[in-house]
């Protein structure tokens, strides 16, 4: 079992770097000047959240929380498309 | 735990913390460029250095890792096919919103040599297609 808590021991430590990308991430998208730094913001920020999810899962040893990260990836890549949609006001690729 | 085990575990780490330091730079880099284009670039970093590769290391640490008990494979491949759905479809998302803000104009090319695409959005019609090749053919 010494191996697992030195795992823990490791995702203990590489935890803050994540908060701190989240958070600068965060701010970008509050004050974006447009709607597509916003939603750029929020893209990059849920795919690294995804990533996170993933970390946390070996970290607590839960992996009821792995289909939680498939599923935010998904989401986030339809409102990539929903909004550029939005932007585009006609079907993509015309 | 076998030496495979260890292997796995350490490569794995490793992957996870570059990802961890991709993840950090591309946050000061989406705060520190002045341009959605130029913002778009850090983006893409925080998407595949920052997501894909500490999905991978992820997998390989539940692989290596016994004490995660009969679900760590389960967690592998989930870790894997989130990776893979990064992979895909985070390039996509990002080329579909450069392609929709450009389109509709909302922020402007600032640092802008030369832009192809404005021009080949803003074509001539049919007619003036004709009379430039008329010309053409007389300068000739």
């Amino acid at each position: 079992m010494t191996g697992m808590t030195e795992i823990q021991m490791f995702i203990l430590a590489i935890l803050p770097i994540y908060v701190v990308a989240f958070v600068l991430y965060t701010l970008r998208a509050l004050r974006g000047p447009s709607i597509s730094d916003m939603v750029l913001a929020i893209d990059a920020m849920s795919y690294d959240l995804a990533a996170f999810l993933v970390i946390l899962a070996i970290y607590f040893k839960q992996p009821i929380l792995i289909p939680v990260a498939i599923a935010l990836a998904l989401w986030i890549y339809s409102l990539d498309i929903y909004v550029s949609k939005y932007l585009e006001g006609k079907e993509l690729g015309e | 735990m076998t030496l495979l085990d260890i292997v796995l575990i350490v490569i794995g780490e490793i992957m996870i913390g570059i990802g961890a330091l991709a993840d950090l730079i591309a946050a000061i880099g989406i705060n520190r460029f002045p341009n959605f284009y130029l913002r778009l670039h850090a983006a893409t970093i925080g998407t595949i250095w920052g997501a894909f590769l500490p999905l991978i290391g992820a997998a390989f640490v539940a692989a290596g890792c016994e004490c995660l008990g009969e679900y760590r494979w389960f967690m592998a491949g989930g870790a894997l096919i989130t990776a893979f759905i990064i992979l895909i479809l985070g390039p996509a998302g990002s080329h579909a919103l450069a392609r929709g803000t450009h389109r509709s104009g909302i922020v402007p090319v600032e640092p802008k040599v030369v832009d192809h695409l404005e021009e080949d959005e803003s074509m001539p019609t049919s007619q003036e297609k004709q009379e430039i090749g008329e010309e053409g053919g007389e300068s000739q």
